[in-house]
Protein backbone atom coordinates (compact mmCIF):
# COMPACT_ATOMS: atom_id res chain seq x y z
CA UNK A 1 0.00 0.00 0.00
CA UNK A 2 1.23 3.48 -0.77
CA UNK A 3 2.25 5.86 1.97
CA UNK A 4 -0.20 8.68 2.61
CA UNK A 5 0.75 11.90 4.31
CA UNK A 6 -1.34 14.89 5.43
CA UNK A 7 0.13 17.96 7.01
CA UNK A 8 -1.86 20.85 8.45
CA UNK A 9 -1.57 23.74 10.86
CA UNK A 10 -3.96 24.58 13.68
CA UNK A 11 -4.25 27.93 15.42
CA UNK A 12 -4.20 28.02 19.23
CA UNK A 13 -7.99 28.15 19.40
CA UNK A 14 -10.32 25.40 20.72
CA UNK A 15 -12.54 25.94 17.65
CA UNK A 16 -9.76 24.25 15.65
CA UNK A 17 -10.76 20.92 17.25
CA UNK A 18 -13.46 20.62 14.57
CA UNK A 19 -10.91 20.98 11.80
CA UNK A 20 -8.65 18.45 13.52
CA UNK A 21 -11.55 15.97 13.63
CA UNK A 22 -12.33 16.56 9.93
CA UNK A 23 -8.72 15.99 8.92
CA UNK A 24 -8.47 12.78 10.94
CA UNK A 25 -11.77 11.58 9.53
CA UNK A 26 -10.59 12.17 5.97
CA UNK A 27 -7.26 10.49 6.69
CA UNK A 28 -8.95 7.51 8.34
CA UNK A 29 -11.31 7.08 5.38
CA UNK A 30 -8.38 6.79 2.99
CA UNK A 31 -7.33 3.65 4.85
CA UNK A 32 -10.90 2.50 5.55
CA UNK A 33 -10.11 2.64 9.26
CA UNK A 34 -12.87 1.61 11.60
CA UNK A 35 -14.68 4.21 13.68
CA UNK A 36 -12.98 3.20 16.91
CA UNK A 37 -9.54 3.73 15.42
CA UNK A 38 -10.39 7.22 14.12
CA UNK A 39 -11.90 8.02 17.53
CA UNK A 40 -8.74 6.90 19.37
CA UNK A 41 -6.42 8.92 17.11
CA UNK A 42 -8.71 11.92 17.50
CA UNK A 43 -8.73 11.67 21.28
CA UNK A 44 -4.94 11.31 21.48
CA UNK A 45 -4.26 14.41 19.35
CA UNK A 46 -7.12 16.39 20.93
CA UNK A 47 -5.68 15.90 24.42
CA UNK A 48 -2.20 16.97 23.31
CA UNK A 49 -3.55 19.97 21.38
CA UNK A 50 -5.87 21.06 24.21
CA UNK A 51 -2.98 20.80 26.65
CA UNK A 52 -0.69 22.83 24.40
CA UNK A 53 -3.14 25.67 23.84
CA UNK A 54 -4.21 25.72 27.51
CA UNK A 55 -0.74 25.81 29.09
CA UNK A 56 1.88 26.17 26.36
CA UNK A 57 1.37 29.79 25.34
CA UNK A 58 1.24 32.14 28.33
CA UNK A 59 1.83 35.18 26.07
CA UNK A 60 -1.75 35.25 24.67
CA UNK A 61 -0.40 35.68 21.13
CA UNK A 62 -1.36 33.68 18.05
CA UNK A 63 0.55 30.44 17.67
CA UNK A 64 0.56 27.52 15.27
CA UNK A 65 0.43 23.84 16.15
CA UNK A 66 1.60 21.71 13.24
CA UNK A 67 0.20 18.22 12.78
CA UNK A 68 1.48 15.55 10.38
CA UNK A 69 -0.42 12.31 9.77
CA UNK A 70 1.39 9.50 7.99
CA UNK A 71 0.53 5.88 7.29
CA UNK A 72 1.57 2.97 5.13
CA UNK A 73 -1.59 1.04 5.96
CA UNK A 74 0.10 -0.90 8.78
CA UNK A 75 1.13 1.83 11.20
CA UNK A 76 -0.03 5.40 11.72
CA UNK A 77 2.48 8.02 12.81
CA UNK A 78 1.22 11.36 14.08
CA UNK A 79 3.58 14.24 14.77
CA UNK A 80 2.43 17.26 16.80
CA UNK A 81 4.77 20.22 16.92
CA UNK A 82 4.46 23.53 18.80
CA UNK A 83 6.71 26.42 19.79
CA UNK A 84 5.24 26.73 23.29
CA UNK A 85 6.77 26.25 26.73
CA UNK A 86 8.76 23.02 27.06
CA UNK A 87 6.43 20.21 28.06
CA UNK A 88 7.29 16.54 28.07
CA UNK A 89 4.10 14.45 28.25
CA UNK A 90 6.17 11.39 29.19
CA UNK A 91 7.10 12.94 32.51
CA UNK A 92 3.63 14.39 33.21
CA UNK A 93 2.23 13.12 36.50
CA UNK A 94 -0.17 10.22 36.03
CA UNK A 95 -3.50 10.61 37.81
CA UNK A 96 -4.11 8.30 40.75
CA UNK A 97 -7.16 6.41 39.53
CA UNK A 98 -7.77 4.84 42.93
CA UNK A 99 -8.33 8.15 44.65
CA UNK A 100 -11.77 8.85 46.08
CA UNK A 101 -14.14 10.85 43.92
CA UNK A 102 -13.78 14.08 45.84
CA UNK A 103 -10.02 14.05 45.32
CA UNK A 104 -9.88 13.07 41.67
CA UNK A 105 -7.33 15.45 40.19
CA UNK A 106 -8.07 17.33 36.99
CA UNK A 107 -4.50 17.52 35.68
CA UNK A 108 -2.79 14.61 33.99
CA UNK A 109 -5.97 12.92 32.86
CA UNK A 110 -5.75 14.10 29.24
CA UNK A 111 -2.19 12.87 28.82
CA UNK A 112 -3.13 9.58 30.50
CA UNK A 113 -5.87 9.11 27.88
CA UNK A 114 -3.54 10.14 25.05
CA UNK A 115 -0.95 7.51 26.01
CA UNK A 116 -3.61 4.82 26.28
CA UNK A 117 -5.08 5.55 22.85
CA UNK A 118 -1.77 4.99 21.07
CA UNK A 119 0.91 2.29 21.09
CA UNK A 120 3.86 4.59 21.52
CA UNK A 121 4.62 8.20 22.42
CA UNK A 122 7.97 9.92 21.92
CA UNK A 123 8.95 13.41 22.95
CA UNK A 124 11.74 15.66 21.73
CA UNK A 125 12.56 19.27 22.49
CA UNK A 126 14.16 20.23 19.19
CA UNK A 127 15.08 23.76 18.04
CA UNK A 128 12.90 25.41 20.70
CA UNK A 129 9.93 23.27 19.76
CA UNK A 130 8.01 20.47 21.43
CA UNK A 131 7.79 17.55 19.04
CA UNK A 132 5.55 14.66 20.07
CA UNK A 133 5.45 11.57 17.87
CA UNK A 134 2.60 9.13 18.36
CA UNK A 135 2.41 5.76 16.68
CA UNK A 136 -0.40 3.25 16.42
CA UNK A 137 -0.50 -0.13 14.75
CA UNK A 138 -3.48 -0.75 12.55
CA UNK A 139 -5.26 -4.05 12.93
CA UNK A 140 -5.27 -5.56 9.43
CA UNK A 141 -8.46 -7.49 10.16
CA UNK A 142 -10.36 -4.44 11.24
CA UNK A 143 -9.15 -1.76 8.81
CA UNK B 1 -22.95 19.61 20.08
CA UNK B 2 -26.66 19.46 20.74
CA UNK B 3 -28.13 19.06 24.21
CA UNK B 4 -31.79 18.17 24.63
CA UNK B 5 -33.19 18.45 28.16
CA UNK B 6 -36.19 16.42 29.24
CA UNK B 7 -37.94 15.87 32.52
CA UNK B 8 -39.34 12.42 33.35
CA UNK B 9 -41.17 12.69 36.70
CA UNK B 10 -38.42 13.80 39.10
CA UNK B 11 -35.57 12.81 36.78
CA UNK B 12 -33.81 15.34 34.58
CA UNK B 13 -32.52 13.80 31.33
CA UNK B 14 -29.76 15.32 29.21
CA UNK B 15 -29.57 13.80 25.75
CA UNK B 16 -26.25 14.67 24.14
CA UNK B 17 -25.41 14.46 20.46
CA UNK B 18 -22.23 15.21 18.58
CA UNK B 19 -18.93 15.92 20.28
CA UNK B 20 -18.19 16.70 23.92
CA UNK B 21 -14.71 18.24 23.95
CA UNK B 22 -12.90 21.28 25.35
CA UNK B 23 -14.79 23.49 22.88
CA UNK B 24 -18.27 22.31 23.80
CA UNK B 25 -17.90 21.16 27.42
CA UNK B 26 -18.51 24.58 28.93
CA UNK B 27 -22.02 24.78 27.45
CA UNK B 28 -22.88 21.37 28.89
CA UNK B 29 -21.33 22.28 32.24
CA UNK B 30 -23.52 25.37 32.50
CA UNK B 31 -26.67 23.33 31.79
CA UNK B 32 -26.01 20.36 34.07
CA UNK B 33 -24.58 22.33 37.00
CA UNK B 34 -27.41 24.84 36.54
CA UNK B 35 -29.97 22.02 36.86
CA UNK B 36 -28.30 20.71 40.02
CA UNK B 37 -28.16 24.17 41.54
CA UNK B 38 -31.85 24.57 40.70
CA UNK B 39 -32.59 21.49 42.81
CA UNK B 40 -32.38 18.47 40.49
CA UNK B 41 -31.01 15.50 42.44
CA UNK B 42 -31.73 12.73 39.91
CA UNK B 43 -29.90 13.20 36.63
CA UNK B 44 -29.54 10.91 33.62
CA UNK B 45 -27.18 11.59 30.74
CA UNK B 46 -28.12 9.78 27.53
CA UNK B 47 -25.07 9.20 25.32
CA UNK B 48 -26.82 7.41 22.46
CA UNK B 49 -26.10 10.15 19.91
CA UNK B 50 -22.76 11.19 21.36
CA UNK B 51 -19.89 10.35 19.00
CA UNK B 52 -16.96 11.73 20.93
CA UNK B 53 -15.79 12.61 24.43
CA UNK B 54 -12.46 13.94 25.72
CA UNK B 55 -11.12 14.58 29.23
CA UNK B 56 -12.88 17.98 29.15
CA UNK B 57 -16.22 16.14 29.00
CA UNK B 58 -15.19 13.73 31.75
CA UNK B 59 -14.37 16.68 33.99
CA UNK B 60 -17.88 18.10 33.63
CA UNK B 61 -19.40 14.74 34.63
CA UNK B 62 -16.98 14.49 37.55
CA UNK B 63 -17.97 17.95 38.73
CA UNK B 64 -21.68 17.16 38.39
CA UNK B 65 -21.26 13.85 40.28
CA UNK B 66 -19.42 15.60 43.11
CA UNK B 67 -22.06 18.29 43.44
CA UNK B 68 -24.88 15.73 43.32
CA UNK B 69 -23.22 13.78 46.11
CA UNK B 70 -23.17 16.86 48.29
CA UNK B 71 -26.93 17.15 47.65
CA UNK B 72 -27.58 13.42 48.27
CA UNK B 73 -28.33 13.12 44.57
CA UNK B 74 -27.30 10.63 41.90
CA UNK B 75 -26.25 10.57 38.25
CA UNK B 76 -26.80 7.70 35.79
CA UNK B 77 -25.20 7.41 32.35
CA UNK B 78 -26.69 5.30 29.57
CA UNK B 79 -26.37 4.17 25.95
CA UNK B 80 -22.62 4.71 25.54
CA UNK B 81 -20.89 3.57 22.35
CA UNK B 82 -18.26 0.96 23.23
CA UNK B 83 -15.31 3.23 22.44
CA UNK B 84 -16.86 6.09 24.45
CA UNK B 85 -17.35 3.73 27.39
CA UNK B 86 -13.71 2.70 27.11
CA UNK B 87 -12.64 6.29 27.79
CA UNK B 88 -14.52 6.15 31.12
CA UNK B 89 -12.80 2.86 31.93
CA UNK B 90 -9.30 4.07 31.06
CA UNK B 91 -9.88 7.20 33.16
CA UNK B 92 -11.21 5.08 36.03
CA UNK B 93 -14.44 7.08 35.98
CA UNK B 94 -16.59 3.95 35.61
CA UNK B 95 -15.83 3.20 39.27
CA UNK B 96 -17.92 6.10 40.53
CA UNK B 97 -20.22 6.92 37.60
CA UNK B 98 -22.96 4.29 37.15
CA UNK B 99 -23.13 3.27 33.48
CA UNK B 100 -26.04 1.21 32.12
CA UNK B 101 -27.02 -0.03 28.67
CA UNK B 102 -30.47 1.51 28.18
CA UNK B 103 -32.40 4.64 29.13
CA UNK B 104 -35.02 2.48 30.89
CA UNK B 105 -32.37 0.94 33.11
CA UNK B 106 -31.05 4.40 33.90
CA UNK B 107 -34.48 5.68 34.89
CA UNK B 108 -35.04 2.65 37.11
CA UNK B 109 -31.65 3.08 38.72
CA UNK B 110 -32.66 5.80 41.17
Amino acid sequence: MTVERIEFELKNDPAELDRLAEQLEEFGQRFSMERRCIFEMNLAVDELFTNIISYGFPDDKDHIVRVVLESDGHTVTITVEDDGAPFNPLTAKEPDLDMPLEETPVGGLGIHLCKNMMDNLKYCRCESKNVVTLTKKLDPKKT
Amino acid sequence: MEIIEKQEKDIRIFKLSGRLDSKTSLGFEEKIIGAIDDGSVKITVDFEELDYISSAGLRVLNKAAKRLRQNQGKIMLCCLKDYVREVFEIAGFDTFLPIVATLDEALQGF
